[in-house]
């Protein structure tokens, strides 16, 4: 079971053993960390870690993880003060045998380390994440890519959704109305894709207040991001294509 | 105020923690700067006067909030074109380089306008 942090912490570790700090929140959203002890050769990754707590040790934990290998974006947590993914954070690579582990910040805490996720995914849907085409949608082969065009967007193709770097990101502390980088570099990711006809509709929706604009790149979504999509650059990127879509409305001939 | 943390958080984080912070003294300063200038309507020998007992403190202390307020400007300054360029386009993929050499410049520049500022004063 779990036992007190200052019980623990004072008096000498055992040895062979990890201290999993936990910052739990209960059906009434009081908080309180929680801490356990976590045999070092039963685990190498911090999701093996809360998996053997909550087989073994405490069956209340609450823990949101499906793919363990960094791919569903599920299981990101704050690990020692840094948003990461719990599957892929090896913990002889944090160099410590205490981890505090609290969930994501800037999201609404459902129970011990998952958050609402719907904020999120909701902010993606607005920026219209599809490939858009002026035609009728009606061909007669495929729309085709070459290797070279399917580059452009590759890296910005990659997010997994785990929302890390609105975690990361302080301006949506400040604006949780901030659409965010993972929504942004999604925006880009189309925009850059060569069957896609929908720049102008979604660089419509970024350019408002709580687009691009709120971004200072800052980077720290970049530095959050497990699959390395760099969406500050991504914004950066967008700022430009805003600028320019703005510029050419106003010599725009009407119609 | 989760913006102003700058532990286990990268160089891009500090510089925004420091550009907040620097805006907040520059516009702090600028409505003391105004105030101040707005005695000048109650006559020259009472400005005069104010700005004395501002100016020359028993140890010119003064002088050391002088030398901080220009750190403040040229920082806040330098950080700032860098994100101007950035937002062009410009030093995207070298951000973290822009701003330890925009920051070098500004900190070089800053102590040659000490220098010439410190001569001033002193011939003052």
């Amino acid at each position: 079971m779990a036992t007190g942090t200052k019980s623990l912490l004072s008096g000498s570790l055992k040895e062979g053993k990890y201290v999993f700090i936990i910052l739990r929140t209960d059906a009434k959203g009081k908080q309180s960390y929680a801490t356990y002890e976590v045999p070092r050769d039963k685990v190498s990754t911090v999701l093996e870690g809360l998996q053997y707590i909550e087989n073994n040790i405490d069956r209340t934990l609450a823990v949101r993880y499906s793919c363990r290998m960094e791919i569903c974006g599920s299981c990101g947590m704050e690990i020692n003060g840094r948003p990461r993914m719990a599957c892929s954070t090896i913990i002889s690579n944090l160099h410590t045998d205490t981890l505090k582990i609290e969930p994501l910040k800037h999201y609404k805490v459902v129970r011990d380390l998952v958050v609402d996720m719907e904020p999120f995914f909701e902010k993606y849907r607005e920026v219209k994440p599809f490939i858009i085409r002026d035609d009728d949608g009606v061909y007669k082969s495929e729309l085709k890519q070459t290797p070279e065009q399917f580059e452009e967007y590759e890296k910005y193709s990659m997010c997994i959704k785990c929302g890390l770097c609105l975690a990361a990101c302080p301006i949506e502390g400040t604006d949780p109305d901030y659409i965010g980088p993972a929504a942004l570099a999604g925006v880009l990711r189309y925009n850059l894709d060569s069957r896609d006809q929908g720049k102008k509709y979604r660089l419509d929706i970024i350019n408002g207040e709580e687009g691009t604009a709120r971004c200072h790149f800052i980077g720290e979504c970049s530095e959050a991001c497990p699959k390395d999509v760099d969406p500050s650059f991504a914004i950066q990127i967008l700022r430009v294509q805003g600028l320019k879509h703005e510029i050419s409305k106003i010599f725009r001939r009407s119609d | 105020m989760g913006w102003f943390k700058i532990r286990h958080k990268g160089i891009g984080q500090v510089a925004y923690v420091f550009q907040r912070l620097s805006g907040l003294v520059i516009v702090f300063y600028l409505y003391l700067h105004l105030f101040v200038l707005s005695n000048l309507l109650r006559g020259q020998v009472t400005y005069n006067q104010i700005v004395s007992s501002i100016t020359y403190g028993p140890d010119d202390l003064f002088v050391v909030f002088d030398v901080l307020l220009a750190l403040v400007i040229f920082y806040h300054g330098a950080n700032g074109l860098r994100l101007a360029l950035n937002e062009m386009g410009i030093g995207l993929k070298h951000n973290k380089l822009f701003f330890f050499l925009f920051e070098g410049i500004a900190m070089v520049a800053l102590i040659i306008f000490l220098y010439y500022a410190w001569q001033f004063i002193a011939v003052g």
